[in-house]
């Protein structure tokens, strides 16, 4: 046993500890908070007198619980997920949630491509930028006590809708990234069609799947299970990882396909302390690696980005409950509610830095979270404000419109 | 009548109920999946609640069991009605002058000729005294005027059945 591994070990956890308690204090998401952690007492520190604070290194044990962090996680999402709760939703959910994703993720795919001239930084930044924070969104709901508006449904349907157009997202970003970046369609194809179609078969045969694994999962001794479950997270993603799919996505589907069971709940139950224990450590490894300095020129794009999810989103917001038929007023707060963003911006950025893709990237993906963190809760508690605002504007331009109610 | 619930899927926070209640207020219970609950108030055709609490799965199970009256009935409700298909189990409080106080259920007939079952009898209660019940009292049950019946029977049944333990001989006082 090696001492310094512990200590470093034990350091980690002490930042990740205080990072957490603070983040609690000030009812914020721990997400941002993990992330500066990181960056100020990881090995690009700042030094104040000639002092470094870099007391953490990045070992391969915290890169090793990082990497089970991400895998619990997409695990975890996959959980959540059910087909039936998608189907159950409605047609309103699926224009509105369709119309809302696609030009979200356009939008993305555009300020990339403008600001990093590349097809696969566009790729990234789009996912980045495109897909809000389940987390985030639902803790925001839950403090403002708006769970029980009808817009709520759609505001969480929006979350099942990102899901499902994540999985189809990250088959395509590890065709990608596998294929090293470069944009020979003729190479990425074939592996993106094929991982689009295991997901799609997955997703439409879960069911039968999850019939199969069943009767194997029945076992009483918590103990046992427990291990169970895990060492078949761990094999999907050796086994996937062996077909050229990031391992990633084998947790997801992993997860889609465990959803189907009836032991769906008690995974959940068991699943989600080590999620939370683990994806603590992916968001402050994540910002080890993050060097302050270079800020500087990320800065720029960063709050062209910020500025351009919180508008596009509005607009997108509004669009998108007006066509699932929800009152201007209930728009608003849909719209102002789903700007967070978190712990996906920051999965893509960190798949995409493993790749190689754009030194720039996880710099650009810290401070945009960690912008959108701040500013969305201020957002969604005054989306009423807002609406005043535009109800006013509205009256002295047009002449004020009818308010329907859902 | 029973008001209408209508119940929706919160993914990834619990279930939503909504209760429409005969005045036109909304009550809408949240049952969050990490145990709390939340209970919303809204006024007739309001859009934002009036109040709201927030409860703890403890909490919210013991003022559950309150409004569900398990500790205390209402006065005016002693007859509860719940019906199943056609099938209707009441609470009937034996009158004063019944016409049929005094008489057994032997005697009566009350199986064959009325088609009603008796479930239990409950002992007038009064406060600080033990209630005292007999579950399926045999045919030489007597009706006794303060006691709460429990019956089972078909609905038309049932109304005869209520007639005769309300019913008094004088029709004056009602």
């Amino acid at each position: 046993m090696n001492p310094d591994l512990i200590l470093n070990l034990g350091l980690a956890f002490t930042f990740i500890s205080l990072a957490i308690f603070f983040a609690n204090k000030l009812n914020f998401s721990s997400i941002p908070f993990l992330i500066l952690a990181g960056m100020l007492v990881g090995p690009h520190a700042p030094e104040i007198a000639g002092i470094s604070s870099a007391v953490v290194q990045r070992t391969e044990s915290i890169d090793l619980l990082s990497r089970l962090g991400v895998l619990l996680m997409l695990f975890y999402l996959g959980l959540e997920f059910s087909a039936g709760k998608l189907a159950s939703s409605g047609s309103s959910l699926l224009k509105g949630g369709t119309v809302y994703v696609a030009l979200n993720f356009l939008r993305g795919l555009a300020f990339g491509w403008i600001f990093f001239h590349g097809w696969t930084e566009a790729f990234v930044v789009a996912g980045i930028t495109g897909i809000s924070s389940s987390a985030i969104i639902t803790k925001l709901l839950v403090d403002l006590k708006r769970t029980a508006n009808p817009e709520t449904e759609f505001v969480l349907g929006i979350m099942v809708y990102e899901d499902v157009f994540l999985a189809v997202y990250l088959s395509i970003l590890s065709g990608l990234l596998f294929s090293g970046g470069e944009i020979e369609l003729a190479r990425i194809l074939p592996s993106v069609i094929l991982i689009f179609i295991f997901i799609l078969s997955i997703i439409i045969l879960g069911r039968r799947i999850g019939a199969l694994l069943e009767p194997r999962l029945s076992v009483k001794s918590a103990e046992s299970f427990v291990v169970i479950v895990f060492t078949l997270l761990l094999l999907t993603a050796v086994l996937v990882d062996t077909i050229h799919i990031e391992e990633a996505i084998g947790a997801l589907l992993l997860g889609l396909v465990m959803a189907e069971t009836i032991h769906s709940k008690r995974v959940i139950q068991l699943i989600t302390p080590m999620r939370d224990l683990f994806g603590a450590v992916f968001f402050f490894a994540f910002g080890l690696e993050i060097d302050y300095r270079i800020f500087g020129t990320a800065v720029g794009i960063t709050l062209a980005a910020v500025l351009m999810t919180v508008i596009g989103n509005i607009i997108n917001g509004l669009l998108a409950s007006w066509l699932a038929g929800y009152s201007s007023r209930r728009g608003f707060n849909v719209a102002f509610m789903i700007i967070a963003r978190g712990e996906f911006a920051v999965i893509v950025a960190s798949l995409a830095v493993s790749a190689g893709v754009n030194k720039l990237l996880p710099a650009f993906a810290a401070l945009y979270v960690l912008i959108l963190a701040f500013i969305s809760p201020i957002l969604a508690k005054n989306s009423r404000f807002f609406y005043q605002h535009y109800i006013r504007l509205a009256g002295q331009v047009i002449k004020p419109r009818g308010e329907s109610t859902k | 009548m029973l008001s209408v619930i209508k119940e929706a899927e919160l993914p990834g926070l619990g279930k939503k109920f909504e209760v429409t209640l005969d005045n036109g207020d909304q009550v809408v219970v949240v049952i969050l999946d990490e145990g709390n609950r939340e209970v919303y108030h809204f006024s007739k055709g309001e859009e934002d609640a009036l109040s709201s609490v927030t409860m703890t799965d403890q909490e919210a199970r013991q003022v559950g069991s309150i409004i569900s009256g398990s500790f205390y009935q209402p006065h005016l409700l002693e007859k509860l009605e719940t019906a199943v298909a056609d099938l209707h189990i009441e609470w009937i409080q034996v009158e004063q002058d019944s016409e049929i106080a005094g008489k057994s259920i032997g005697e009566m007939g009350l199986r064959k000729n009325h088609g009603i079952i008796v479930i239990a009898a409950i002992e007038d209660k009064h406060k600080g005294k033990q209630c005292n019940s007999r579950i399926n009292p045999g045919p030489s049950y007597i009706f006794t005027p303060g006691h709460t019946i429990v019956a089972a029977g078909v609905k038309d049944k049932m109304k005869q059945f209520e007639q005769m333990l309300k019913v008094t001989k004088k029709e004056d006082d009602s």
